[in-house]
């Protein structure tokens, strides 16, 4: 049996990372932060209330269609605004500034899309939880199990994807040199697309899940960006490995020090959460800015 | 007054007050090249300043004692806006230095953001500045005695003696305070210093060589335009004689003005105006006929909005990332032989 706080630390420590991987993919191929990617999770948490309270469906099969659901979300993103931004010369600073339109967008698509459910459907879409939908496996939420099922099966796929497939060795060539993997006939934007694709799913999912622990509404996701930055800055931004371990890292740390100080100091600290992050990411990087991975990287050439 | 003439002055008020707000984010982003995704920080800041500390100085101005400021806050704002209503120079000497620590508290927060501002690369420090933004919002709506936290507070108003012209002549002093600020910007922008920094904007490693100390021109442009930015947000707490916390969102405070620079120009001071003139005006007559097309809706027209405002942008960035008035190059008037942009031999881009 384990103890719930536990079992929160872990739990969100696993959506963290499956939500921070998917934003270090398209960071290291675009060199773009994407600033939609909590509105991408907020997109897949509506998948399961949409199979529960619509279809009458078992919430956990709607997991696939929340990754296709993230990853087209996110494959508009790079289609429409990424590609044809990066063509026309626009900088970096103009390809933030087109993710954080898409935020918009996203914000505007999901509040109506939960305003339409509780119109036509009579369904609660703000502030919802699909708590008592989940099942029990030895006196543990099934959430709690099916995230460490999912973040398994996504990571050696990826892995497996990434290291074992022709496309793969494509994906990894173009990180490291998009013009030389261009020359050698990669195709540069299918990777790109799909490396959105990828990274969209992944937030989907994880999205999908966050109904089964806390109530969800429409933000939900974008709250969760300062943490999903900070994991990945914790990761070093520049390579997948570290954007797990960041976010499995914070994501423990995060929940387990709230609930430390609300012990030692009070229960009116909680909802200064936030705050977390931003400070982990400040010390990362003043004093590490290469994150984990730089850490690690650099105690082995010592040895060498 | 005839509806329109409040129309026009409320279109007055919003073009002013996000003139101000775009005009730093021109100052820091389109001559400085510091790309600031917190700007709500700053707006919040000042605002949250005139929501905290104008009402307290006024209860003690005028001697109003024994009532807690946060959880008898109308109350309070109720007698001290009638104290206020009769003595101009009263409501001055709420005013005024509310506005001056507004501003310093911009400031401060304009230096602290130049510590990650001097150190990282755009999309770091994007990244850092929209986390910055979201804090002062978790705070204020968290902490009640700054703000009010969920519930806010009220403004005492230092036009209370205006009566019913006090919107018209709040709209005509913000709309000074915006010229003002638009000169000043102006005036920068075709100063040595206003080429200083487009030249460490284009290339930081040039400029450093010829002797231009490149962090410390960063930090002082952060905290002139944290500066501006937290003035905006003590107008815009003292015209709508109130802070809510959740008022100063991202969507607002930071994705709006940068669409209004994008829109124009943001390296042009003309560029800025038009921008702002357009989206303000656009908003304002979008907000009047919204309300019609509800009933065709099975949901809020205001995420219809969110969404055609995030599309602009995109589009924007699309077919015109340079916006209505690109960049010219830059003549300083009166500069000897200084030649018109249209023969300018030397490139100034590179």
């Amino acid at each position: 049996m384990l103890d719930p706080l536990v079992r929160d630390a872990l739990l969100f420590g696993n959506l963290l990372s499956m939500m921070s991987l998917g934003l270090t993919l398209t960071y290291i191929t675009s060199k773009v932060p994407n600033f939609a990617h909590g509105m991408l999770v907020s997109l897949g948490a509506y998948v399961p209330l949409m199979f529960a309270e619509v279809f009458g469906l078992d919430p956990y099969l709607s997991i696939p269609v929340a990754f296709l659901l993230g990853g087209f979300g996110s494959l508009l993103v790079y289609v429409l605004a990424m590609r044809p931004i990066s063509r026309g010369g626009g900088s970096i600073v103009h390809l933030m500034m087109a993710t954080l339109a898409a935020e918009a967008v996203f914000n505007g698509v999901i509040n109506a899309f939960a305003d339409f459910l509780q119109e036509n459907f009579r369904v609660f879409s703000r502030a919802f939880t699909l708590r008592d939908l989940d099942f029990t496996f030895l006196d543990l939420p099934g959430v709690f199990i099916v995230s460490y099922v999912l973040c398994a099966v996504l990571f050696v796929a990826l892995f497996i994807l990434l290291t074992k497939t022709r496309f793969g060795v494509a994906m990894r060539a173009t990180v490291e040199n998009p013009s030389l993997a261009g020359v050698l006939g990669v195709d540069t934007n299918l990777v790109y697309a799909v490396s959105w694709f990828i990274s969209g799913g992944l937030a989907g999912v994880s999205g999908c899940l966050i109904p089964f622990w806390v109530q969800t509404s429409p933000s939900t996701g974008s709250n969760y960006l300062l943490s999903i930055f900070c994991a990945s800055v914790v990761g070093g931004l520049g390579s997948l490995a570290g954007a797990i371990a960041g976010g499995l890292a914070l994501g423990i740390s995060e929940i387990a020090v709230t609930n430390y100080l609300a012990g030692v100091v009070g229960y009116w600290i909680i909802p200064y959460r936030p705050v977390i992050p931003l400070l982990v990411m400040a010390v990362t990087l003043l004093l590490v800015p290469e994150g984990i991975t730089g850490l690690l990287s650099g105690q082995v050439r010592r040895k060498a | 007054m005839p509806d329109l003439l409040i129309f026009l002055f409320d279109l007055i008020a919003m073009f002013s007050i996000y003139l101000i707000l775009n005009l730093s984010l021109c100052l820091e982003f389109g001559y400085g090249g510091i790309p600031d995704f917190g700007k709500v920080l700053f707006v919040a800041g000042g605002a949250y300043l005139v929501g905290g500390f104008a009402g307290r100085f006024a209860s003690w101005m005028v001697g109003i004692t024994g009532y807690d400021y946060i959880r008898s806050n109308s109350l309070v704002i109720f007698m001290e806006n009638a104290r206020l209503s009769g003595d101009l120079w009263l409501c001055l000497a709420v005013f005024i230095p509310s506005i001056l620590l507004a501003i310093l508290v911009g400031a401060i927060l304009g230096y602290l953001a130049s510590f990650p501002a001097i150190r990282l690369r755009e999309d770091y420090l994007g990244m850092t500045l929209l986390s910055m933004g979201e804090v002062a919002r978790v705070i204020g709506n968290n902490y009640p005695d700054l703000v009010g936290g969920s519930l806010g507070v009220q403004v005492p108003d230092p036009l209370a003696w205006a009566g019913e012209w006090r919107f018209p002549i709040a709209s005509v002093v913000i709309l000074l305070f915006s010229i003002a600020v638009w000169l000043y910007v102006d005036r920068v922008g075709h100063s040595p210093l206003g080429r200083t920094l487009r030249a460490i904007r284009d290339n930081e490693t040039t400029a450093e060589s010829l002797g231009k100390n490149v962090s410390d021109y960063r930090m002082k442009t952060l905290v002139v335009s944290s500066a501006i930015a937290a003035l905006c947000g003590a107008l815009y707490a003292f015209y709508t004689c109130g802070v809510v916390a959740t008022t100063y969102n991202r969507l607002w405070w930071t994705f709006w003005p940068w669409l209004m620079v994008m829109l124009g120009g943001v390296s042009s001071s003309m560029g800025v105006l038009a921008g702002t003139l357009i989206s303000t005006s656009v908003i304002k007559l979008v907000n009047l006929f919204k309300e019609s097309l509800q009933p065709f809706l099975p949901f809020d027209v205001v995420w219809v909005e969110s969404m055609i405002i995030g599309a602009t942008m995109i589009i924007v960035l699309i077919r015109r990332p340079e916006g209505i008035f690109p960049e010219e190059p830059q003549v300083t008037s009166g500069m000897i032989g200084a030649k018109p942009p249209g023969d300018a031999s030397g490139d100034t881009k590179s």
